[in-house]
């Protein structure tokens, strides 16, 4: 069992993660993912603020973990978070989010900002970027991890089970991926359209190691997923599938086909606050 | 086959492919070599190196990317690949994972133009076309061992991403001696002339040098320009042979349009030089079937005998 305080620590962080990014997303005029965002906010927040050897500090450093966010459309909640870790200023992220000259756009960008791993946002392309930065720090006798955060719908993409057959291949133990399985695309329900399940078994038949999270959004289910990842010096790949919810803790936007990307006016966002903090006492009373 | 960088003798591509990276791979920790499936000259330093070498499987796409993934972290991964899929299939990694960040990823792909009797789906007519659209891509056209080797061992430091296309690799004339000095992004002058100049690239140089000499005997005075980098384009020799002589053939195994003679002419057309003539020999808009590259270099008009026609008739 996950520690209690420090569940309850991620918790606090991953609910002003929440809060931040609906603050971003109502003082921006265009559109953010968010339902993709608040599905994968959890995980993202155990992984940086617990499960990955990652810090500003870090970036120069090799032996450093690896981040590839290969569901790139989700860097406005992953530079919340990396701000939360002291990567980046908070506001500076709000003053000039997908503004001219901007470091902070709707896909991360290496070139603007160094301190990321990879520039992502075209699906499918980063779980090949992840396994080629595994396979080097094999080589080179490194301990990190790669850790790679697709989407569910980004697996439809071909490219994602070339690299899954390599991961196997290489026998990169060392290498992590990450599936936000919200069971939602931009257009559709999965399980309406394209059927992936049984999903799990698609990653054993590649010869993953699979982890499953049963609810993705509940911070000591994903701890305890992570807590019980193999050593980086085994020899086969590991997948963690997270069961989560399109658009979670906000109560217009959970589930809804129209909330795959948006934004929002004044009363939304405060019906959106709302519904966080209410979400954040109810998980408080549930550990 | 006997290797050999000896003038006029032959030599294969591939061996000269595998050779040379085997040499850099022995020099420098960072060179990887991986390939989706085709493998030619991947022996050695499989061999050798074999904790930096990756067979993907005929995988372009997933080659391309685990590529990038390794350039991230300081490596200088070649690939070696069949250049359609490797521009078609794997266009958009090799766009967005390579190019963007600007990552020294070398592709090393054969089966340039209509080499290789394999069909439509086999035959890179497009490949420069998509590649020198990419921003930050260096493309090249090898045409012979000497300069292959030469661009190789070059694109070690050179910043940026990097790609060469070559014919089958089986059997490659020497066109120049051992000691030639190439320079990845200028033209080489291959020979000079007065009348008229041909710029060639690829497997085009050998049949280019032969119009030479036939010309030579006929009078004429022809000038070919080895353009093995086509982009960057070596604007200034293209300017200086237009002003020079003031006859331009270009002469590519590739679709005539967007290829070499398009990026030669966007040179012309954007510092306003007016020429006498003007001529582009190349694949026409069509899916070609089978034959030997000469066959269907005569079936639609870009061997020898078609170019030299022309020039003929010029004078």
């Amino acid at each position: 069992m996950a520690d209690k305080n420090e569940v309850l620590r991620l918790l606090e962080l991953a609910h002003q993660a929440r809060r931040d990014l609906c603050k971003l997303c109502g003082m921006y005029s265009g559109n953010i993912h968010m339902g993709g965002d608040m599905s994968m906010i959890d995980v993202l927040t155990c992984l940086f603020h617990r499960t990955m050897q990652v810090g500003p500090d870090l970036v120069q450093v090799p032996e450093r973990d690896r981040f590839i966010l290969s569901k790139g459309h989700g860097a406005a909640c992953m530079y919340i978070i990396m701000a939360q870790k002291g990567f980046f200023d908070y506001q500076e992220i709000c003053d000039t989010y997908g503004n001219v000259g901007s470091k902070f756009g709707q896909h991360p960008c290496k070139t603007r900002l160094p301190m990321l791993d990879v520039s992502t946002g075209s699906l499918g392309h980063g779980l090949p970027l992840s396994v080629g930065m595994a396979a080097s720090s094999r080589q080179k006798g490194r301990r990190n991890r790669v850790f790679c955060m697709m989407g569910d719908g980004e697996t439809c993409e071909g490219s994602v089970w070339e690299a899954a057959m390599s991961g196997h291949a290489l026998k990169l133990g060392n290498l992590v991926a990450i599936v936000d399985r919200n069971k939602q695309l931009m257009t559709s329900f999965s399980e309406d359209s394209i059927r992936m399940e049984p999903y799990a078994d698609k990653w054993r038949a590649f010869g993953w190691n699979v982890i499953e999270i049963e609810d993705g959004n509940n911070m000591a289910q994903i701890v305890e997923a992570f807590d019980r990842l193999p050593g980086s010096n085994t020899e086969i790949p590991t997948v963690v599938i997270a069961n989560t919810v399109k658009g979670k803790n906000v109560s217009f936007m959970e589930q809804q086909i129209k909330w795959h990307a948006g934004s929002l006016n004044e009363a939304d966002l405060a019906t959106a606050l709302k519904d966080i903090d209410e979400a954040f006492e109810k998980q408080k009373e549930g550990l | 086959m006997k290797q050999s960088y000896t003038l006029d003798e032959y030599n294969s591509a591939r061996s000269v492919v595998g050779d040379a990276i085997t040499e850099l791979g022995g020099k420098d920790e960072r060179v990887w070599l991986l390939t989706p499936d085709i493998g030619f000259g991947c022996k050695d330093f499989q061999t050798k190196y074999p904790n930096r070498f990756i067979d993907t499987g005929i995988a372009e796409q997933d080659v391309v990317g685990i590529s990038a993934g390794l350039a991230y972290d300081g490596n200088i991964p070649f690939i070696i690949g069949m250049m359609p899929f490797m521009s078609m299939r794997a266009l958009e990694q090799v766009r967005t994972d390579v190019c963007y960040p600007n990552l020294p990823v070398r592709i090393i792909a054969n089966y340039a133009g209509l080499t290789g009797n394999g069909g439509s789906t086999h035959y890179a007519m497009e490949d420069m076309a998509l590649y020198s659209s990419l921003v930050n891509m260096t493309v090249c056209a090898a045409s012979d061992p000497v300069q292959l080797r030469q661009i190789i061992e070059k694109s070690l430091n050179y910043i940026g991403p990097l790609s060469i296309r070559i014919d089958p690799g089986k059997e490659n004339r020497v066109l120049y001696p051992a000691d030639t000095v190439f320079e990845i992004g200028k033209g080489y002058l291959a020979r000079d002339g007065k009348d008229i100049t041909i710029i060639a690239c690829g497997e085009m140089v050998n049949y280019a040098l032969q119009l030479h000499d036939l010309a030579k005997d006929a009078g004429i005075s022809v000038r070919v320009i080895d353009m093995f980098t086509v982009k960057p384009l070596d604007k200034e020799i293209v300017l200086k042979a237009a002003e020079e002589t003031g006859r331009l053939v270009v002469w590519e195994d590739h679709l005539m349009k967007n290829g070499l003679a398009s990026a030669v002419a966007d040179v012309l057309c954007d510092n306003g030089v007016q020429l006498k003539s003007f001529k582009r020999f190349g694949i026409p808009q069509v899916y070609p079937g089978f034959g030997s590259a000469e066959e269907l270099y005569h079936l639609y008009k870009y061997d020898l005998d078609a170019v030299w026609a022309y020039v003929k008739s010029l004078f």
